[in-house]
């Protein structure tokens, strides 16, 4: 009863004209940089940080803000459908099926079907905001160091597995990844590692520009090997609407993800980009037909898609009942709403609770607007691609180029940009998947520290990671992944047909 | 509708990258000030800047206007200011922060931290404040010395980062009081601190601005403070000296700076627009909030609490044999 008074409340705060307008600009912004790939939604908010003062209220700033973050979900989808170019890290996977439908000329169906699970999912994902909210965080209180190890560990291995035809070739990509981003600052020494006295490597590479330069320009590059035609891309939509064998076959997909989604997007650290890989590992692993997956399956693309907008709502859970942000996005929603003297944290819901209920409300307003401006208008977002490649790509790169130097404010990461994007160019040639090397450079931090830190903690014994029970589970899970890939390789038999 | 979208974003951008005009030169200030954050967007360093940032055109012609840098622990970003044009258009926010007063002496730095910049005021202090679980078995720092001794094991203790002034008073902690300390390094503030409210670890520290919702919240007991006198956000906490056991330090010190050779009357001028700026009451309401306490020094007097702190450092640093490259 109190969650259903508070509600109300909060679509009361929510549905004030200034609150409808700002939610739409959100929406409205959020599409466009999810669509473009150079800009992300971190990016978005810090420059948008300082336009928040001239908002005099703190719940019209954080729903301006939530917009983009949530509706950068749905924007994300559409290049990575219609280009094979991810534009944001949450929608790589969505590559891998979504762009072969493309090609297949089923592009509308793959916009369609991501489009309606981002709505589901998104709306499933605030329902269970509204009602588990306070129980939920409690349970990610419990992940701590051990916990994150094993957790991060079953993640590296979904993604060896999920690189496609070589898991050798998965392994290779792996290790450059953890290479990569053991550049910079040791996590627990503080010491500084293969930085070669650069200033800028002090810091470690920034992700956004690994992910950008890998995914983004290694796929320009390429692309511009045959773009002396006009039209490099796929322009054909077809028809927007799933048609009924589509909805049937994604519908179970869609409920998947939307679970995996949540739970991981509590989970700090956790989120969207790693909920839409182990979607995508979970729905090859229980289709009936494994072998479609890599060739055009939809549920390749209704899971993942599914999950990160269901991990994105859920991401707010921590930051509203503990005020812990579990990534940079909501990080900078947490400092807009210090700014305004509102400390996030279990008394918000008391004693700022048009804040609380009118942000989760102006979330369920955001979602069908985000529908409305994804499914119908897919046509018209969809214009920008039958721009010839030749004024596209130089465009992108230029976008990429102010995205990553947005991010730090350093030259240095252009030209790390530039260099990633010919590593990029160069893996595609020598048929190298990057999914594994931008997994491995997210979570090495997470592996790395959680596992030090353990060891810390426990005074050296490993017995740690079995000791705990969520920790045991997980290295239980790994131990039988390991197993069950070794077998198979022996028996040249691949598990995951691709 | 789509190019009209990406038209207007990329004009938004322009219009928040784009260095601020010059003009034509005049009684200064004659056009908007940059103050620099070497760090991101969100942290405590970054608040401060910006509730100065708001506050700031009530007392100035001109405003100001904050941008972050972040990198190299603070380094990138500080470099910058160091490297540009003394003209007093281009200030530091957050000098005294650990990079300036105790990263010279772990390494090597690219210049340096009290010749190539000028104090010109000092606005807030972050103590040290050392927190445990609500169900943890002590009260007090004495308590929790007297029981590490009994059952004779270590205290894992979460901090922020390596070599950080928190890491650097709790270490310095464990070394006059005789017992284990295991300090364990997360990747920032609110990291260690969820750590520690998940109960991974027996205890914590971390600046009041980070943990003051926490406390609110009941989910930690503050045990000390570790600054030379009672920190004003936490006036009820003890300092670890009250406690018997001989350690202070100031934590980091959050204050602004200008480029060597900046003119007098320049840094004279945004020493009593500061003081102007933190004797405001709406800056006070915010800072209480956010749980840091105003604590005002001009430039002189900066100058020389940067160089004591400086060597206080230097000598627990030596005392206890921290190394880092």
């Amino acid at each position: 009863m109190e969650i259903f008074s508070g509600l109300i409340n909060g679509f009361s705060v929510a549905l004030t004209p200034v609150n409808v307008l700002f939610a739409f600009l959100g929406a409205i912004l959020g599409t466009a940089v999810g669509v473009l790939p150079g800009l992300g939604p971190a990016a978005t908010i810090a420059l948008l940080l300082p336009a928040t003062y001239a908002i005099s209220s703190p719940v019209t700033a954080i729903i301006l803000m939530a917009g983009i973050f949530y509706g950068s979900q749905y924007g994300g989808s559409t290049t990575s459908i219609l280009l094979n170019l991810p534009g944001e890290a949450s929608s790589v996977v969505t590559c891998i099926d979504g762009y072969k439908m493309a090609q297949k000329g089923r592009a509308g169906a793959a916009l369609g079907i991501a489009a309606i699970g981002s709505f589901a999912a998104g709306t499933v994902g605030i329902v269970g905001m509204t009602l588990f909210a306070p129980k939920i965080a409690g349970f990610a209180l419990s992940f701590g160091p051990p916990e994150m190890f094993s957790l991060a560990l079953v993640g590296l291995l979904m993604a060896v597995t999920l690189s496609g035809a070589s898991i050798v070739k998965g392994l290779i990509m792996m290790a450059m990844g953890l290479l990569l981003a053991s550049v910079g600052l040791d996590p627990i020494s503080g010491k500084t590692r293969f930085s070669f006295g650069v200033i800028e490597l002090q810091s470690g590479f920034d992700f956004v520009t690994l992910a950008m330069g890998v995914f983004g320009l290694g796929e320009i590059f390429t692309g511009l090997e045959s773009a002396m035609k006009s039209e490099a891309v796929t322009t054909k939509v077809g028809q927007v609407w799933p048609t009924v064998k589509d909805w049937v076959d994604s519908r179970m997909a869609i409920l998947r993800g939307t679970l995996i989604g949540f739970v991981v997007g509590i989970i700090p650290g956790g989120g969207a980009v790693i909920s839409s890989l182990v979607s995508y590992a979970v729905e090859k692993k229980v289709s009936k037909r494994p072998e479609e997956f890599g060739q055009g399956a939809i549920e390749g693309v209704a899971g993942p898609e599914s999950a990160n907008n269901a991990a994105s709502s859920s991401s707010f859970i921590p930051l509203l009942t503990l005020g812990i942000p579990g990534n940079a996005s909501i990080a900078m929603i947490f400092a807009a709403l210090m700014i305004k003297g509102v400390t996030p944290g279990p008394f918000l819901i008391q004693e700022h609770p048009e804040i609380f209920w009118g942000v989760i409300a102006s979330m369920y307003v955001g979602n069908v607007m985000l529908l409305v401006l994804n499914l119908p208008l897919v046509g018209l977002w969809v214009q920008l691609v039958r721009i010839p490649f030749g004024i596209l790509a130089p465009v992108i790169i230029l976008f990429t180029a102010i995205g990553s130097y947005s991010i730090q404010g350093q030259v240095f990461d252009i030209y790390s940009l530039i260099g990633f994007g010919l590593f990029g160019y160069l893996l595609r040639k020598l048929k190298f998947e990057p999914g594994p090397l931008v997994l491995a450079f997210v979570l090495e931090p997470m592996i790395e520290g959680a596992m030090r830190r353990s060891l810390l903690i426990s005074g050296g014994s490993f017995s740690i990671f079995v000791t705990h029970p969520i920790s045991m589970a997980l290295i239980g899970m790994f131990a039988l992944l390991v197993l069950g890939q070794t077998v198979v390789m022996f028996r040249k038999k691949p598990l995951i047909n691709n | 509708m789509k190019r009209t979208v990406t038209v207007l974003a990329a004009l938004l951008f322009v219009a928040l990258m784009l260095p601020v005009a010059s003009m034509a030169e005049d009684a200064y200030p004659a056009k908007p000030i940059t103050g620099v954050v070497p760090f991101g967007p969100g942290g405590s360093t970054d608040l401060l800047a910006r509730t100065v940032e708001k506050i700031w055109p009530k007392y100035s012609k001109q405003p100001l206007v904050i941008v972050n840098k972040p990198g190299g622990g603070g380094v990138v970003g500080t470099e910058g200011v160091v490297r540009s044009k003394p003209d007093g258009y281009t200030l530091y926010f957050g000098y005294g922060s650990g990079h300036d007063i105790v990263m010279p002496s772990l390494q090597k730095m690219p210049y340096d931290p009290q010749k190539d910049l000028i104090a010109v005021a000092r606005l807030s202090v972050h103590s040290v404040a050392i927190l445990t679980g609500t169900n943890s078995p002590f009260n007090s720092v004495k308590e929790m010395v007297a029981w590490a001794k009994k059952e004779n094991k270590p205290i894992t203790t979460a901090v922020a980062v390596k070599a950080g002034a928190v890491d650097l008073a709790l270490t310095a902690l464990g070394k006059k009081a005789g017992i284990q300390i295991v300090t364990v390094p997360f990747s920032g503030g609110a990291e260690a601190t969820t750590a520690l409210a998940g109960g991974h670890l027996m205890i914590g520290g971390g600046h009041p601005a980070e943990i003051l919702s926490h406390i609110k919240a009941g989910r930690f007991k503050v045990i000390g403070v570790a600054l030379p006198q009672r920190d004003p956000a936490l006036p009820n906490v003890p300092t670890l000296r009250e406690q018997g056991i001989d350690v202070a330090t100031w934590g980091s010190v959050k204050g602004v700076a200008a480029p060597a050779g900046t003119p007098k009357d320049v840094v004279h001028y945004l020493e009593s627009t500061l003081k102007k700026v933190t004797e405001d009451p709406d800056f006070r309401k915010a800072m209480e909030n956010m749980g840091q306490p105003v604590m005002f020094m001009g430039s002189e007097e900066y100058t020389k609490f940067i160089k004591q702190a400086t060597a206080d450092y230097a000598k627990i640093i030596k005392d206890l044999n921290i190394k880092i490259n």
